[in-house]
């Protein structure tokens, strides 16, 4: 038992860390697109990338997931180092969500969602009661069960990204790895998703890490910051912290005040940030 | 609040039961259809041929009762043998197009499509020609194991265009290429080959259950069954894979063991049928779909059995029909199985290009 607990790095034992970078450099062959990343996502926290379009935010998550390799630094996962799990180990840990687009021909969303029963099932991948009574949660959760015996392909791309998103929440995942959840949602059923996601990290415990466009969303659903910029973490910090007009402009190379802190919007026109958004302090900076 | 009691309380078993029983419903439905067709193209492939037999007379040789010589060859050594042939080498050819499918996520994959079927007669005409120097001469494990390297390495160089290329349809047109390529070099070979040879070998590179042998049978058995089995015990795997290979990674799928596992036993399933039989076109890629469409499912666990069944039917019936149509002149089955296979390969296409538009 004592040997088990030296194994595990302290640290993360005594914050509850479920995911933790340590010096991460991440990109494609030698070529490195982040560098120098630390994080740490604990049970129940949100925590959001923010950053420009081919920032890194992408790369970051997919090597997090381990479907890239680290190109320097380590990567802990539930106090493990996450090259030492197996595929099946780490599935049972770690689910995840993706931009890219599935087109399986004539499967249900019910076949769909359980799938993510995989890293349980045994052999032949036979569901239980028990896993069906999952299934159902998760899509219930997600708002398609509706949909349940609807062919897949047939539905539309907001509809497959919940079917998605149902099949990893009944993975049952530690950590839920999102890359751009809210992409073909609507408004109601991005408003609809946050509360998920609150749901699941605050009430369930489960540390959710994601890659989010829209500024106005990350701020309200994140607990935690991290902005990703120019081959770099620029800064990280809470929502309070990060979501200052200086920040945000600079982030996004905008003209100065065109991020509006207090509704949380991106003006069309610069100038005019006379609503005190100053208020907020400013958060460090890296 | 009471419409959410509704909903987790009373009929939840029940919907969940009744949804299952429509599916098993179809599923039995489709499986018994299956099996009796196969049953009846069997017994119209026994009935049917050059020399005329009662039904009852068949069923005295096949009980062993019997003093008619020839009659007893004609049942023993041609028909029932041919007739093992195309069902086990059509369930094959459904087997290996359902994994190629998967594998290359696109619908128009199939050994034959591919150049895997060509790549694998190319490597049984070469070591025929350059080596052994007979078809005869040619052990049947000998055939195997060379067709299985042809298909192999054709498999192999279309793999690695498809890791360059996403697009499906160049994929597709690279494997016709190479399927090209492997058919010239074979008749260059059998330009080259000794007059006895020749018409063997053109019968036999134009695809042909005829002059399967007892022993033949069995070995293709002991192969094509085993990868049966292997196939169905990847039925979770292939269908996690059909999310796509990332996905598949985050469920538990060990993706380069299982590309790996799949890359083996299609190659070997293609091989044996064009070492048995020659290469057949079209029931790899069509066979799949019509599983599928019955099923309504692409599920593996329920498609993988019913390739199997779909492609012995289709290969059972096409032999029919090459042996029957113009008797006594016999056509090669390649040009039924097309007749059939690649209307169904257009309906594919068409029907996605809807869904998708």
């Amino acid at each position: 038992m004592r040997q088990e607990r030296t194994d595990a790095p302290r640290e993360a034992l005594e914050k509850d860390v479920l995911l933790a970078t340590r010096g991460l450099s991440v990109g494609y062959g030698v070529r490195a697109i982040v560098e120098g990343v630390d994080l740490s996502l604990r049970a129940g926290q949100i925590l959001t990338l923010v950053g420009p379009n081919g920032a890194g935010k992408s790369t970051i998550l997919r090597t997090l997931c381990g479907q890239q390799q680290a190109l320097a630094g380590t990567i802990s996962l539930c106090g493990f180092d996450l090259r030492s799990l197996s595929v099946k180990e780490r599935a049972r840990l770690l689910a995840v969500h993706l931009t890219e687009r599935v087109r399986p021909e004539l499967l249900s969303c019910t076949e769909v969602v359980e799938m993510g029963r995989a890293p349980y099932t045994g052999l032949m991948g036979a569901t239980t009661s028990a896993d069906r009574e999952k299934v159902r949660d998760a899509m219930e959760l997600m708002q398609v069960w509706e949909l349940r015996d609807r062919d897949f392909l047939q539905l539309s791309d907001g509809q497959r990204q919940r079917v998605l998103l149902a099949r990893a929440i009944c993975q049952e995942p530690r950590v839920l790895v999102l890359d751009e959840p809210m992409s073909h949602l609507d408004v109601r059923y991005q408003v609809e998703l946050i509360r998920v996601l609150r749901q699941l990290s605050h009430e369930r415990g489960m540390g959710i890490i994601m890659a989010l466009h829209e500024l106005p969303l990350a701020r309200r659903a994140s607990d935690w910051i991290v902005c990703v910029k120019e081959g770099a973490v620029a800064l990280q910090g809470t929502p309070e912290q990060v979501f200052v007009p200086e920040t945000i402009d600079g982030l996004f190379d905008l003209e100065a005040g065109t991020y509006d802190a207090w509704t949380g919007d991106v003006r069309a026109f610069g100038r005019g940030t006379d609503l005190d958004a100053a208020s907020t302090e400013q958060s460090e900076v890296r | 609040m009471s419409g959410r009691e509704v909903r987790t309380a009373g009929p939840r078993q029940a919907s969940d039961e009744g949804y299952g029983d429509v599916r098993g419903l179809r599923t039995s439905l489709v499986f018994a259809l299956l099996s009796a067709l196969v049953l009846l193209a069997f017994v119209a492939n026994l009935l049917v041929g050059s020399v005329a037999l009662e039904p009852r007379q068949i069923l005295s040789i096949l009980a062993g009762a019997t003093d008619d010589q020839m009659a007893y060859q004609v049942i023993w050594s041609i028909r029932l043998p041919r007739i093992c042939a195309a069902a086990l080498l059509g369930g094959a050819l459904g087997l290996s197009g359902m994994l190629l499918q998967t594998l290359f996520a696109n619908p128009i994959a199939g050994p034959y499509v591919l150049g895997i079927s060509n790549g694998a007669k190319l490597a049984v005409a070469l070591v025929m020609v350059v080596i052994v120097g007979d078809l005869q001469a040619m052990s049947t494990w000998m055939q195997l194991a060379a067709a299985f390297v042809g298909s192999f390495a054709v498999m192999a160089f279309v793999l690695a265009v498809s890791r360059r290329v996403s697009s499906s349809s160049v994929l597709v047109v690279v494997g016709v290429m190479v399927g090209y390529v492997c058919n010239a070099v074979t008749d260059v070979l059998i330009t080259f080959a000794s007059d006895a040879n020749i018409v063997n070998l053109r019968n036999w590179s134009l695809g042909s259950f005829s002059g399967t042998s007892g022993s033949q049978v069995l070995a293709m058995a002991v192969v094509v069954l085993t990868a049966f089995a292997l196939t169905y015990l990847l039925a979770k795997p292939l269908g996690i894979y059909q999310l796509g290979e990332t996905y598949a990674e985050s469920m538990g799928v060990d993706v380069r063991t299982f590309r790996l596992v799949v890359i083996v036993l299609a190659s070997v399933l293609a091989a044996s049928v064009t070492a048995f039989a020659g290469p057949i076109s079209f029931v790899g890629v069509a066979v799949p779909h019509v599983a599928r469409h019955l099923l309504g499912t692409s599920r593996p666990q329920l498609v993988i059995p019913a390739s199997f069944l779909s492609g012995s039917l289709v290969c059972l019936v096409c032999d029919l029909v090459a042996r029957a149509a113009f008797a006594p002149v016999e056509l090669p089955v390649s040009t039924v199985t097309a007749l059939f296979g690649a209307p169904v390969v257009i309906w594919v296409l068409l029907s996605r290009h809807e869904r998708v538009s």
